[in-house]
C-alpha cells in the first residue's frame, strides 16, 4: 500500500527530526513533471551511471562528470572545479537540505547538465539522478 | 682638565623617557607599515602624537637643558658648529649642541607632520579614526602619498642624528648614548645638576601604559570589532543566493558599473557556465549592482577600483584590476597554491561585508583553515 508506506516514510523522517514534506514532495512533484514529458521508469542504477558519465569539452579538453566536483561519494563534501568553493554534500541522508528546494533542483540540474554534458539533460536523465540522489 | 669637571645630571627623567620612546614608536611605525599592522601602526603613531605634545610643554616647563631657550640656536650657527667641528674646533656645549639643536626641531615637526598626515590618510581613505569621512578619498590619496614621504624624511634626519651622535661621542670623548639614559654627562664643575623629575617620566609612562591597554583591549581586530566601523556597505538577499553557491558574493563596489553590465549580459558565458538566470533576477541583479558599482564610492576600495580601472576597460575578474594587482604584487606563487584568487575571505576577514579594511587581513595568509566566505 503506498498510502502506508508514505505514512511510514513520513513517521520515520520525523523520527530523525526531519519535515517529510519538504524533502520529499519537490522530488516527487518533478517526477510526475517529467513522467509528463514522456519520462518513465527512472532507476537509481541508471541515475549512477549518468552521474559517472565521462564528457570532455571541446573547448578546455577537462574530463567532465558530476563527480569531479561533487566527488563519488555522494556523503562527502565537494569542491568547485574553478573556484574551489566548498560544495556541501549531495546526499539528503547527511545534508537535509538537499531536494528540499524545487526552484532550485530545476535551476542547478539545467546549469550543472549544461557544464558537465555540454547540453541540457532529457526529462528521462533529471529523474533518474533525481531518483539515486533521493536514495543516498 | 679632570680636576675641573665632574659627572653631573644634565637630562631630566622625562626627557630621557621621550627620546627613547620617540626612537621606539618610530621604530615601531617603521616596522609596522605593511597595512595588515594598520591597528598597530596607528596606535604607535598616537603614541608618536603625545609624545611630541609632552614634548613641547616639557620644552617650556621642563629641567634648564630640556628647554628650547636652552638650545634656540639660528640656523647659522649650526653650520658655523658644523665647519668648526670638520676642523676638530667646535666649541663644548653641555646640552644640546646647535647642529643637534636643528635635528631635533627637524625631528619634532616631521614627527608632528606623520602624524597629522596619518590621521588625515586614515580618515579620509580609510573611513577611521578621529576624522572619519572628514575628507574625501582624493585629499586622502595626497595625504598618504605625503605620509609616506615624510616618513623618508623622517628616517634620512635620525640617521643624520645617530651620525651626528656617533661624531659627538669622539669630538667630546664621552658616551651620548649612555647620557641619554642615565642622564648623567662630564661637564665643567660650574655647571649644576638639573632635578630628575621622576614624577613626571613614570605619569608620563603609565598615562601611555594604560592608553596601550585601552587601544589594545579588543585586539586583535576582528572583522565587525566595535572599534571605529565605517558604515555598512549595502547587502542584497538575492545576490548573496545565486552568487554565493559557486563562489564569494563579492560585492558590487568591487568593480565597476560597466563591468557588472558586461557579466550579466554575457550570463550564458560566465566563466564557463551558463547561468540561466531568468529575467527577472538579471534585472534585480542587474540593478542592485549598477545602483552599488565602484563609482557608488561607498569604501576606499570602491574608489580605488572606480578610478583605476581604465575607462576603456570592463574587467569581469576583480583580479585583473590594476589596483588589486597592485595590492597583491608581493604575494608569491605559493600563497595561490593554497588560497584560490576568487577566494578573498581566505584571508580577508570581511570579505563577505565588502570592506577589505587593511586590519582584517588574516596574516595567516590563508595557512589557517578557520576562514569562511572562500
Amino acid at each position: 500500500m503506498p498510502g502506508l508506506r508514505n505514512i511510514a516514510l513520513a513517521a520515520g523522517l520525523a523520527l530523525l527530526g526531519m519535515d517529510a514534506t519538504a524533502s520529499a514532495a519537490p522530488v516527487d512533484d518533478l517526477l510526475q513533471q517529467f513522467r509528463a514529458q514522456g519520462a518513465s521508469g527512472f532507476t537509481v542504477a541508471a541515475g549512477e551511471q549518468l552521474w559517472e558519465r565521462k564528457v570532455i569539452d571541446p573547448k578546455t579538453g577537462q574530463a567532465r562528470r558530476c563527480a569531479l566536483c561533487h566527488t563519488a561519494d555522494l556523503r562527502k563534501k565537494g569542491k568547485h572545479a574553478s573556484t574551489g568553493k566548498v560544495i556541501e554534500p549531495m546526499a539528503p541522508s547527511v545534508n537535509p537540505e538537499r531536494l528540499s528546494d524545487k526552484a532550485k533542483i530545476k535551476k542547478w540540474l539545467a546549469r550543472n547538465c549544461k557544464w558537465t554534458l555540454g547540453r541540457e539533460c532529457t526529462p528521462q536523465e533529471k529523474g533518474d539522478v533525481l531518483t539515486m540522489l533521493r536514495s543516498r | 682638565m679632570a680636576e675641573d669637571t665632574h659627572r653631573v645630571r644634565v637630562w631630566d627623567a622625562p626627557t630621557r623617557i621621550f627620546h627613547w620612546l620617540l626612537a621606539a614608536c618610530f621604530a615601531g611605525d617603521w616596522l609596522t607599515r605593511d597595512a595588515r599592522y594598520l591597528d598597530v601602526h596607528e596606535f604607535f603613531g598616537y603614541v608618536i602624537g603625545a609624545l611630541v605634545a609632552f614634548r613641547l610643554v616639557w620644552g617650556f616647563a621642563g629641567t634648564h637643558w630640556a628647554r628650547f631657550a636652552s638650545f634656540a640656536f639660528p640656523a647659522s650657527s649650526a653650520w658655523r658648529y658644523l665647519l668648526a667641528l670638520a676642523r676638530a674646533r667646535q666649541a663644548h656645549y653641555v646640552g644640546h649642541n646647535p647642529a643637534g639643536s636643528w635635528s631635533i626641531y627637524a625631528l619634532l615637526t616631521l614627527a608632528a607632520l606623520e602624524v597629522a598626515t596619518g590621521v588625515v590618510t586614515l580618515g579620509a581613505e580609510k573611513r577611521l579614526g578621529v576624522l572619519a569621512g572628514g575628507f574625501g578619498y582624493r585629499v586622502g590619496d595626497i595625504a598618504h602619498a605625503l605620509h609616506q614621504w615624510l616618513a623618508y624624511a623622517m628616517l634620512a634626519v635620525v640617521a643624520v642624528h645617530i651620525l651626528g651622535v656617533l661624531v659627538g661621542c669622539l669630538a667630546d670623548r664621552q658616551n651620548l648614548i649612555a647620557s641619554m639614559l642615565t642622564g648623567y654627562k662630564r661637564a665643567d664643575s660650574a655647571i649644576a645638576a638639573v632635578e630628575a623629575r621622576r614624577g613626571v617620566a613614570v605619569t608620563l609612562a603609565l598615562a601611555l601604559a594604560f592608553g596601550a591597554l585601552g587601544y589594545f583591549r579588543a585586539y586583535p581586530m576582528a572583522a565587525g570589532a566595535p572599534r571605529d566601523r565605517p558604515p555598512a556597505l549595502p547587502l542584497d538577499a538575492v545576490w548573496k543566493n545565486e552568487c554565493s553557491d559557486c563562489h564569494l558574493d563579492y560585492h558590487p563596489s568591487l568593480l565597476p558599473a560597466r563591468s557588472w553590465s558586461r557579466m550579466f549580459a554575457e550570463q550564458k558565458s560566465h566563466f564557463g557556465e551558463d547561468l540561466g538566470l531568468s529575467n527577472e533576477t538579471l534585472r534585480h541583479l542587474q540593478a542592485y549592482a549598477e545602483r552599488n558599482a565602484a563609482e557608488a564610492l561607498a569604501s576606499p576600495v570602491a574608489w580605488k577600483m572606480a578610478t583605476t580601472v581604465p575607462a576603456a576597460a570592463a574587467p569581469l575578474r576583480i583580479s585583473a584590476t590594476p589596483y588589486w594587482e597592485q595590492r597583491h604584487a608581493s604575494l608569491d606563487a605559493a600563497t595561490w597554491e593554497r588560497v584560490h584568487r576568487s577566494a578573498c575571505g581566505k584571508c580577508h576577514r570581511d570579505a563577505e561585508a565588502g570592506r577589505f579594511a587593511p586590519g582584517a587581513i588574516d596574516i595567516n595568509l590563508g595557512r589557517s583553515p578557520v576562514q569562511k566566505g572562500g
